[in-house]
């Protein structure tokens, strides 16, 4: 078995203002090991994307407490890091793509000049070298014409366009650990298709780890090796996506599976 | 036309085009004539990629949208030349539900307040003493009838979930007790187990209130839970549309088998999605030919060049609610791979 490159253990996260509320995450421990595609999934609500905005350390403090016995990305402890650090991790080590890229991307800057500074930021490339980086990226991310779409703005882009933008912009540092937020829910499913194989590759080649949060059991089955089933804040079950699907352990679980709709085909 | 009359909608060659803009300098045809039928109490399931042109269809019947040509006719009456009272009281037996319920709800009203609004508008219920009374007891009715507690009617949208909020929108469609509900991506925004919920809510209340639907959705899966008729969109044009079931056991168009197997199935031993190639061309410049040949994984020489008519495959005896007389619902497709079978 291949060593975790991230671990959380015991992470809890709840509103301050609450003094006895609700535990938006509630002990939620695991490990994504090197390379492999690992799904969180569970219905809104469940804590799966606080769970990943807090391994990112995108919580405001005043608002949200944050407690874990460990945070590590290669056994460097996340929260011990200065935010200065932490803006260098993310990005170069840790990055992550959201639901909705048109608010993930800046509207008054082309795309070109938003992914050529990521080039130019953390891999000190010059003006030119980070243009051809981004051209290659875009093709590989399966844009017939990459030099058009580094002339865009993002709403020029349709969403399936703009989500590969942010899969390009997401992987530009080879980083070590993708995490991606229910990445394909706003888009049609010939699109998601798109989308979820160029970034699976894309891990592959580059040996990055992927959690990727769904609520969609079809994408878990389908791009993912490992699962993490979240409900009420805490980890229901934890199984390969082949022990998921043939014998789940858990009710909440077996209600999940049950409740995707199927296509009737012959 | 035989049996014209038993459909509710019958929507004959509508073409919707939005005059240039800001957008672009020419004017953009969403809808390229569009032909289907809605019988009374059927569920019509319109599926499309974004910008295919399924929700300027939907919206263009309520003349939301500009309608360049065509008809869509209503009891057998023409809305689109529809006007003043005629138009308003047609449309109060044509209800829409949008997406969003958090946009298409005010979140500055109460629910109540937004219940009782279409009474108001359409002037339902008579004026007089008891009628704020006899009002919140109608909100509180169509609450129930979509499953909730009167309880939330004194609630703001922001304090509903999701899930609660769209059978709000199906409330607030249902009071002025409609023939039929238009249903834009109702469901789109919802988890799958609240997403089950309103499929079987809809089902409920065409079985019980007897209301066809026009669904538009871009999830197959939803579709053929609940739909009794399919029609496939593609850039302004229904490329085949037949009973869900045909459709579905049998889809003869390309563009629906890639949109069939697009569909991640929930289980990790069948084959990955496949990927559809290229993008779909914008409908300001629409490829020549079949406007599917570009991306289409099996074409032939014509459909570069020559725009495919529609084939009938056969049709197939369903029955949407089994008292009713079962009626033929034809299974058409818009490809040349169906040529040879034309008579």
């Amino acid at each position: 078995m291949s060593k975790p490159v991230l671990t959380v253990r015991n992470l809890r996260v709840s509103i301050r203002s609450q003094d006895k509320g609700a535990m938006a995450v509630d002990g939620v421990s695991f490990a994504l090991r090197q390379g492999e595609v690992l799904a969180v999934v569970g219905e809104s609500g469940c804590g799966k994307t606080k769970t990943a905005e807090s391994i990112l350390g995108l919580l405001p403090t005043d608002t949200w407490d944050v407690q874990a016995e460990a945070i590590e990305l290669d056994g460097v402890s996340l929260p011990m890091q200065s935010e200065r650090k932490m803006r260098k991790i993310r990005g170069r080590e840790i990055s992550m793509i959201f639901q909705e890229p048109q608010t993930a991307l800046d509207p008054v800057f082309t795309i070109g000049n938003q992914l050529c500074s990521i080039y130019r930021r953390h891999r000190n490339k010059n003006r030119k070298e980070a243009t051809l980086a981004a051209l290659d990226k875009l093709q590989q991310v399966g844009f017939a014409d990459p030099r058009r779409i580094l002339h865009s703005y993002a709403h020029q882009l349709s969403g399936g366009m703009r989500q590969r933008v942010m899969i390009t912009m997401a992987m530009a540092c080879r980083p070590r650990v993708l995490i991606a937020d229910e990445p394909t829910t706003a888009l049609d499913v010939t699109t998601q298709a798109q989308v979820l194989s160029r970034m699976t590759l894309l891990g592959r080649e580059f040996g990055t780890s992927i959690l990727l949060i769904t609520h969609d059991l079809g994408i878990v089955a389908q791009y993912c090796d490992r699962v993490l089933v979240m409900h009420d804040g805490r980890i229901v079950e934890k199984a390969t996506v082949h022990e998921l699907f043939t014998d789940p352990q858990q009710p909440y679980t077996r209600r999940l599976l049950a409740a995707v709709p199927k296509v009737r085909t012959a | 036309m035989r049996g014209a009359d038993r459909n509710l909608l019958s929507v004959r060659g509508l073409v919707v085009r939005y005059p240039a803009g800001v957008q672009s300098n020419a004017p953009l045809t969403a809808v390229r004539g569009v032909d289907l039928d809605i019988p009374q109490e059927g569920i019509y399931g319109l599926v499309g990629e974004s910008g295919s042109g399924k929700s300027s269809l939907a919206h263009a019947i309520l003349q939301l949208n500009p309608v360049a040509a065509g008809q869509a006719l209503w009891h057998g009456q023409d809305l689109v030349s529809m006007k003043g009272s005629q138009l308003r009281s047609a449309r109060k037996k044509i209800q829409l539900v949008f997406q969003d319920p958090l946009a298409s709800l005010s979140p500055r009203r109460s629910i109540l307040q937004t219940l009782v609004e279409p009474l108001d508008h359409f002037g339902i219920g008579q004026a007089g003493t008891g009628k704020a009374g006899r009002r919140e007891e109608q909100a509180s009715a169509a609450l129930e009838t979509v499953g909730l507690s009167p309880d939330l009617r004194h609630r703001y949208p922001s304090e509903l979930s999701g899930g609660q909020r769209q059978r709000v929108a199906l409330a607030r469609a249902l009071i002025t007790e409609p023939e039929l509900i238009i249903a834009d991506e109702p469901v789109s925004s919802l988890d799958v187990s609240v997403q089950a919920r309103i499929i079987e809510l809809i089902l409920e209340l065409r079985e019980k209130l007897g209301i066809a639907f026009l669904f538009v959705s871009h999830d197959l899966a939803v579709v053929g839970q609940l739909a009794d008729t399919v029609g496939v969109m593609y850039l302004g044009k229904i490329v085949e549309q037949g009973a869900a079931e045909d459709v579905f056991a049998r889809p003869a168009h390309p563009y629906t088998r890639a949109l069939l197997a697009a569909v991640p199935v929930p289980d990790p031993d069948h084959p990955r999605p496949e990927v559809l190639k290229g993008e779909p061309p914008s409908p300001l410049t629409p490829p020549s030919g079949c406007v599917f040949h570009k991306r289409c994984p099996e074409p032939i020489t014509p459909c570069s060049t020559v725009v495919p008519t529609e084939t009938s495959l056969g049709g197939r005896n369903f029955s949407t609610v089994e008292t009713r007389d079962s009626q033929i619902t034809d299974h058409r497709v818009r490809c040349h791979l169906w040529d040879s079978t034309k008579n």
